[in-house]
């Protein structure tokens, strides 16, 4: 056991020199970089959503085209935030800059930018506070250099500027606020933040306009319900070639047992889509095995909800098209697929905002009686806690071997995690379908996982070095396990992930691929009637099928 | 003895000044963070870039080529390549030993040692380079492979195949 310091020695090591400067110019006033900012929110899709100051503004140009009174805009809006959000007012309050966040945070770690420190992130907005609506603030301002003595500064276009640079550089997963004292959540800062910016019309496209998509066609890619169809008929098909079973679903069925949301993400872009394969056919055994109706939806045709990454109306906006089309319907509850964010708006926002859905029945799981208890006010389950309680209940049969040439770890998606405590499900499922399970390092998964850098809004093209540089923590983990035990396959529970891990795996660690958990269980199950099974999913040749 | 046997021999004050040169190129606040000696999945900036600055010293005390000190280079290049960093920032702390080798070598030593710095600097700008297309590349084609790929299989839309659209090759 290492000696331990005495007093005089530990304040030996203490430095009571005071740092010259202040604590704000650690990096040079604000340069928005090509590769670490998203573009600007598309006019029309601000004008779809009846956002203020729609218009067309690059970042990089100095004018952003703001309305006249936009300090005074953005001060009202801070003041009316106060008063409305308590979280908020504590977290400009309390925090005591202790630091225990500062290293914990995927982007400073992967970019190196003081400013990406999450208490230095909040600082930039704290300082806004501090200036114009605290006591200290407001008097210190008076006299010469008292801003700075008090940490406040006023907020000029500077200042916006790097508000709108710094919060657009964070994910909202909250790994920092798990090592908080105080518990602040980073993430509800940010979130405020970002609700201001849309205020005076500063969003980012690769938000707005799925948003805008989604208000107006039901999903975040504008996919149209004919298309959506189509692609599940698509999906349909293939599952019958490699399996023989033909899965068709229901839409829209009035009177159905379940409604299924998923983000729009599994339907219509890979790898996501072979996740829905495994949906599909898991809901074709239930219905042959036990009479499970589930229908799928046209109209509500999204999980995720980018809303949320816009403002807290915003977000109630497009939740509320799932509970209305549960209510259209007459389902009993709703089961929901493997999605990040849109578990975090359900867990943590939903029951305020639209609920209760006392419309529809608390979820029981009508095969196994399982009361899902955590969704008794939401009534809204994640499909890994379906399929995890159906395995326990030994009420699927899998062939695990048809997995065998995985070898899987799991990366905790932030907002299943962390924002709803969603741990254990994912690996039992994992384990019940694959043989070669390795964890990565403990403090890179679970409550500690890593993001992938792209959440929150931030999956873009145009900001990749950002991307990148924030999934390094992540990726590091993995090439960590790839290396020790040959893993070669990134199993996750979120959309985003799926189509954000698999270019970080491209870039960070090319040998491995990323699969959703659902595709694993539709690889295993053995469908009723299915003829002798030789690819995956994938159209990929079974183990041991190389030759045939 | 040869300049081989002395940076050997040295080996491990290189390291230790090459390492803090290297550090020192990010913001001070940054750097107090990121050069300590933590765990290597609390702050995998510094355990990378130590790993590959200790496997870039061990290369040149010994056989090297063009190719293996790029492969020693890639985890450090790799990541400086998506950091806020312009390409000389990027590629900078390589022309740190040159100084470092200046406080440790003889004259000799030095006059041996300077053209191998150079031949470290000249492989990351290649690497630099490989990086900064690969990311081109992810950006270009990212959404088109997602996306297409899927309505593609799905029949929805027929007129270019997904090669068309990615060009020559897989990043």
């Amino acid at each position: 056991m290492s000696k331990e310091l005495t007093p005089d020695e530990a304040l030996d090591k203490i430095n009571f020199t005071p740092k010259s400067g202040n604590w704000m110019d650690t990096t040079p006033s604000v340069q928005i970089k090509p590769g670490m900012y998203c573009y600007a929110a598309k006019a029309d899709s601000v004008k779809t959503l009846g956002l203020p100051n729609a218009r067309p503004w690059n970042p990089l140009e100095e004018d952003w085209k703001l309305p006249e009174n936009w300090q005074e805009i953005l001060h009202q809006g801070i003041k009316e935030r106060l008063e409305k959000f308590r979280t908020f007012k504590i977290f400009m309050d309390v925090c005591v800059r202790c630091g225990a966040c500062a290293d914990k945070c995927h982007f400073f770690l992967g970019t190196g930018d003081p400013k990406n420190m999450p208490v230095l992130r909040a600082e930039l907005l704290r300082s806004v506070y501090r200036n114009d609506f605290t006591t200290a603030g407001k008097i210190l301002s008076k006299i010469p250099g008292g801003s700075r003595l008090g940490g406040g500064r006023p907020l000029t276009m500077e200042v916006l500027k790097e508000l709108w640079y710094y919060f657009f550089q964070c994910t909202e997963c909250r790994r920092c606020s798990v090592f908080c004292p105080y518990g602040i959540d980073t993430a509800e800062i940010t979130i405020m933040a970002r609700e201001l910016f849309n205020l005076v019309g500063l969003n980012i496209d690769w938000i707005a306009t799925p948003v805008s998509n989604c208000f107006k066609t039901g999903n975040h890619l504008g996919i149209q319900p004919h298309a959506f169809k189509d692609m599940l008929d698509f999906f349909v098909e293939d599952i019958e070639e490699i399996t023989g079973v033909d899965c068709t679903p229901e839409y829209q069925k009035k009177g159905a047992d379940i409604l299924f949301i998923t983000p729009s993400g599994d339907v219509f872009a890979d790898p996501g889509t072979y996740t829905c394969q495994g949906y599909l056919m898991l809901f074709k055994y239930l219905k042959d095995k036990y009479g499970l109706d589930v229908t799928w939806s046209t109209y509500a045709s999204e999980g995720g909800n980018f809303g949320f990454f816009t403002s807290h109306e915003t977000m109630k906006r497009l939740n509320a098209k799932m509970y209305a089309e549960a209510k259209r319907l007459g389902v009993k509850w709703i089961l929901g697929g493997e999605c990040g964010h849109m578990w975090r708006v359900i867990h943590q926002y939903m029951d305020t905002m639209n609920g209760p859905a006392d419309f529809l029945e608390v979820p029981v799981n009508p095969i196994t009686g399982t009361v899902f208890e955590n969704a008794r006010s939401t009534k809204m389950v994640h499909i890994t806690e379906f399929t995890a309680d159906l395995i326990k209940h030994n009420k699927l049969e899998l062939d695990k071997s048809r997995n065998s040439n995985r070898v899987i770890t799991y990366h905790d998606s932030c907002n299943t995690s962390r924002g709803m405590g969603l741990l254990d499900e994912p690996r039992y499922v994992i384990n019940n379908v694959c043989d070669n399970f390795y964890e990565m390092p403990s403090n890179t998964i679970r409550e500690q996982t890593f993001c992938c850098g792209s959440g929150s809004g931030l999956n873009a093209g145009e900001n990749m070095e950002l991307r990148m540089a924030g999934a390094l923590p992540r990726a590091n983990a993995v090439k960590y396990v790839h290396e020790k035990f040959g893993v070669n396959t990134l199993g996750t529970v979120c959309a985003i992930d799926r189509a954000a891990l698999s270019t970080l795996c491209e870039y960070w660690v090319p040998e491995v691929e990323v699969y959703g958990i659902h595709e694993l269980v539709g690889n295993a199950l053995i469908l009723p009637g299915e003829i002798k099974r030789t690819q995956d999913l994938r159209m990929e040749p079974l183990p041991g099928m190389e030759e045939e | 003895m040869n300049i081989k046997q002395t940076l050997k021999e040295n080996k491990s004050l290189f390291l230790k000044k090459w390492f803090q040169a290297t550090i020192e190129t990010y913001p001070k606040d940054s750097a107090r963070i990121l050069g300590k000696d933590a765990n290597r999945f609390d702050n995998p900036v510094g355990a990378i870039t130590r790993e590959s600055l200790e496997n870039i010293l061990d290369l040149i005390t010994d056989k090297y080529s063009e190719e293996s000190l790029e492969k020693a280079l890639d985890p450090i290049i790799r990541i400086r390549a998506v950091q806020a960093f312009n390409a000389s920032e990027a590629v900078s702390f390589v022309f740190a030993l040159k100084k470092i080798g200046q406080g440790i070598l003889d004259d000799s030593h030095q006059r041996q040692f300077d053209p191998m710095v150079d031949q470290i600097a000249l492989a990351s700008f290649n690497k630099f380079m490989k990086c900064k297309e690969e990311i081109f590349l992810l950006k270009a084609t990212e959404s088109k492979r997602r996306v297409h790929r899927a309505f593609e299989r799905a029949g929805l839309v027929a007129e270019l195949k997904e090669n068309d659209l990615l060009g020559s090759k897989k990043s």
